[in-house]
């Protein structure tokens, strides 16, 4: 990581725990920073960042991979069939391999027929779910503690880790509520406290990602097969083998990410991906087809979902509200910075919409709770999505020698 | 730019593909008759994936194996599957119909705009719904006071809550749950006016991913006992296995809370066998006597039409004692259900 680059992490860390730090501390609610909830987020999260990184490898080699949703069924089916008869472990096998099957099923149609990369990710995603459904009622049916639509247990359980030597006083430190330090201290426990070795095995195919494909040479010829893959070939880079690697490799991953889903509830059901692919698709576009926007953009949706489900009172709703209104201010503020005046002037009267709402409302009706996530979620994704650029040749099909 | 429009359009007509796959209707084995003793035909569409569930469509189908080996009729079962439309759902009422099966059997509201449109084109055929109202002469809705139920389970639960603070997790946020919602804190206030109830949905109306969520409902439980609950009740269909797996996880970890179950008795459900210990008792809905006695009625040849509401006082609704741990509790739940069969307590039907 250049000198720059990791200084703009820094920064953009500091600003949200700052943002977070400052909703916390005005509505008291410690919560939004508590270890727990930074734990779950990270068990929602982990499924959604990994169908988000299985994108990038695609994308960046230039097949837009819509199937990301069917990879990831195939992933969940894999993983509750093989990891109910097997264990867990086997579980996880098969869901990357069921998933680098929908991966090369992808590479065949999308690169070697040239098959519109849409029509064909759309094409295996209906494959995925109708497949699964027509095996489950084959293999689950009589199955003890199994059904039509699910899977008997998975058995056996990933080893989870916590480091009490560093949760407990880290804790302690986010109890006593000091400003910035006290939210820093919780969302660090966090990564410490019941960590999944799932979640840390995704923790490192990001890091591995970021290595192969921006800092190697390996790296460079797959992403010149998505930028302009004509020039890569002339240069003697074997393009076809580069797609083909990148978009299994991608189905591997996606179908990490239903395994995931699988153990984490420990059975497979019919449906159990929610159409996490897709959010996975939009969290790598939000990211601007890099690893670490991707994580940011994952990590989001995990934590607000946490934040909706473990909320009492609505308290966490809230919060949110209260979030969105100063991450409003906060590019209000940029904007003005930037002279420019109309958009600043909207971004505060929108903020100070929702400061009203915050402070004029004693409870929240049910329906604004359900929306409120989303709406904070479309905020951010709608105001960080400024300056995106997916690589050059995303989605043209390639043809040897046929350069236009 | 362009290929953001592209991208987005494609993403939308992916769901809408995604919506009619599944919806196709994918038709069920119809089992083996035994004892062919009646030449009744009962055609039965499941909502969702059909049996399996563990609830609310093996409830239908105990019913219906019941009048096979009772009765003798023949049966046919075809599931909507879980991204059905009204149209695709038409289409299973009417093959069932055509097919001479009589009668058909809708089991869940998800048909109910279906049935409207289709029992009226098949007047000799009789029809029934389960859980939702069809106006037409030749339809029986079998609806179920599961308010009435779900007040003893908020009896037991607060009587058996040692803090003060239990909890409900629904499934998605319609009435027909809000009634299960409403029940529970009502009994519940009744033993406890001072209770502490956290609920929590898993879905808005319309999101059909909130019955298939329980690593969701798991956090929502998580989230409830830490905050002090010890009680909680589950009406969310495949998403209540996560309240199962979060109450055993804090029993294993010492601490002393229940789970309430839905529909079945989630107690002697194989596919729960490891969560028994820690299921106090199951809200029932006896929606296998009320298939039963559709089945019956048509059989005897005196079809049930109309509004059938199977509450408290016809066993349509009730609680689960196969855990012998809620004998302990039993009392105060049987008291109750007699103040609701004898009229001195009306249960309503919405959170106050």
């Amino acid at each position: 990581m250049t000198y720059l680059k990791s200084r703009r992490f820094i920064g953009a860390a500091f600003t949200a725990i700052t943002m977070l730090s400052i909703t916390r501390t005005i509505t008291g609610n410690g919560d939004l920073t508590s270890t727990v909830t930074i734990a779950q987020a990270l068990v929602f999260a982990s499924p959604i960042a990994l169908a988000g990184l299985a994108g990038i490898w695609a994308e960046r080699a230039g097949v837009i991979n819509i199937g990301l949703e069917g990879m990831m069924i195939l992933g969940t089916f894999g993983a509750g069939w093989a990891g109910w008869q097997w264990g867990v472990w086997a579980g996880v096998l098969a869901g990357v391999i069921f998933g680098a099957i929908g991966g090369l099923l992808l590479a065949v149609a999308a690169v070697t027929f040239g098959v519109d990369q849409i029509i064909a990710g759309t094409a295996i995603n209906l494959l995925a779910l109708g497949l699964t459904k027509f095996l489950a009622i084959l293999l689950f049916t009589n199955a003890p503690g199994g059904g039509q639509a699910q899977s008997p247990p998975i058995k056996g359980e990933i080893p989870t880790f916590t480091f009490n030597s560093l949760v407990e006083p880290l804790s302690s430190l986010h109890e006593k509520g000091i400003f910035f330090v006290s939210d820093f201290a919780g969302i660090l426990a966090g990564l410490f406290y019941n960590m999944s070795l799932l979640t840390i095995i995704t923790f490192l195919l990001f890091a591995i990602t970021s290595y192969l494909l921006w800092k190697t040479a390996f790296g460079l010829r797959l992403r010149s097969a998505g930028e302009n893959p004509w020039a890569a070939d002339s240069l003697g880079v074997k393009v076809v083998q580069f797609k083909y690697a990148a978009v299994v490799f991608s189905g591997m991953l996606a179908g990490l990410g239903g395994a995931y889903l699988s153990i984490a509830s420990t059975i497979y059901r019919n449906g159990n991906t929610a159409g996490r692919g897709y959010i996975g698709l939009a969290t790598m576009i939000f990211g601007d087809w890099r690893p670490g926007g991707t994580a940011a953009g994952a990590m989001m949706f995990g934590y607000i979902d946490t934040l909706r489900l473990i909320d009492t009172g609505n308290q966490n709703v809230k919060g949110l509200i209260l979030l969105g209104a100063v991450i409003l201010f906060a590019i209000g503020a940029l904007m003005l910075r930037r002279a420019r005046r109309n958009s600043a002037i909207g971004f505060l009267l929108l903020g100070s919409v929702m400061i009203g709402a915050y402070f004029s409302a004693t409870s929240f009706p049910p329906e604004v709770a359900q929306v409120a996530p989303y709406i904070t979620t479309l905020l951010v994704l709608a105001t960080a999505s400024q300056n995106l650029r997916p690589p050059a040749a995303d989605g043209i099909p390639y043809r040897k020698g046929d350069h236009h | 730019m362009l290929k953001g429009v592209k991208l987005a359009s494609v993403l939308a007509v992916a769901s809408l593909a995604l919506a009619a796959c599944g919806s196709s209707g994918e038709t069920a084995e119809s089992a083996e008759p035994t004892a062919p003793t009646s030449s009744v035909k009962v055609g039965m569409a499941y909502d969702q994936d059909g049996k399996g569930d563990g609830s609310f469509n093996d409830a239908a189908f105990a019913g219906l194996s019941k009048a096979q080996t009772e009765l003798g009729v023949e049966i046919k079962e075809v599931n909507s599957g879980s991204s059905a439309t009204d149209a695709t759902r038409e289409e299973l009422l009417t093959l069932l119909a055509d097919g001479g099966y009589n009668p058909v059997i809708a089991v869940g509201f998800a048909y109910s705009t279906a049935l409207a449109a289709v029992a009226p084109k098949y007047p000799e055929t009789t029809f029934a719904i389960v859980d939702s109202v069809v106006d037409s002469a030749n339809v029986g809705s079998l609806v179920f006071a599961a308010e009435q139920g779900s007040y003893l389970t908020g009896v037991i639960a607060a009587t058996a809550s040692k803090s003060g603070v239990i909890g409900f997790i629904g499934g998605m946020e319609i009435d027909l749950i809000k009634a299960f919602e409403a029940g529970y804190i009502e009994g519940a206030k009744s033993v406890n006016p001072d209770i502490k109830i956290e609920s929590k949905y898993m879905g808005a109306a319309g999101d059909n991913t909130a019955w298939n969520v329980p690593e969701k409902a798991k956090t929502a439980t998580d989230g409830m006992i830490a905050n002090g609950a010890d009680v909680v009740y589950a009406a969310a269909g495949g998403s209540g296995l996560g309240m199962f797996q979060s109450v055993k996880a804090a029993a294993d970890g010492g601490a002393t809370v229940w789970a309430i179950g839905v529909d079945s008795d989630q107690y002697t459900v194989p596919a729960l066998a490891e969560y028994k210990d820690i299921i106090l008792t199951s809200m029932l809905k006896r929606v296998d006597v009320a298939v039963f006695d559709v089945i019956k009625a048509v059989v005897d040849g005196a079809p049930l039409v109309g509004v059938q509401n199977f509450d408290l006082s016809k066993d349509g609704v009730g609680y689960a004692t196969s855990n012998s741990a809620v004998s302990e509790f039993a009392a105060a739940a049987d008291a109750a259900a007699e103040k609701i069969k004898s009229g001195e307590v009306v249960v309503g039907t919405t959170v106050q």
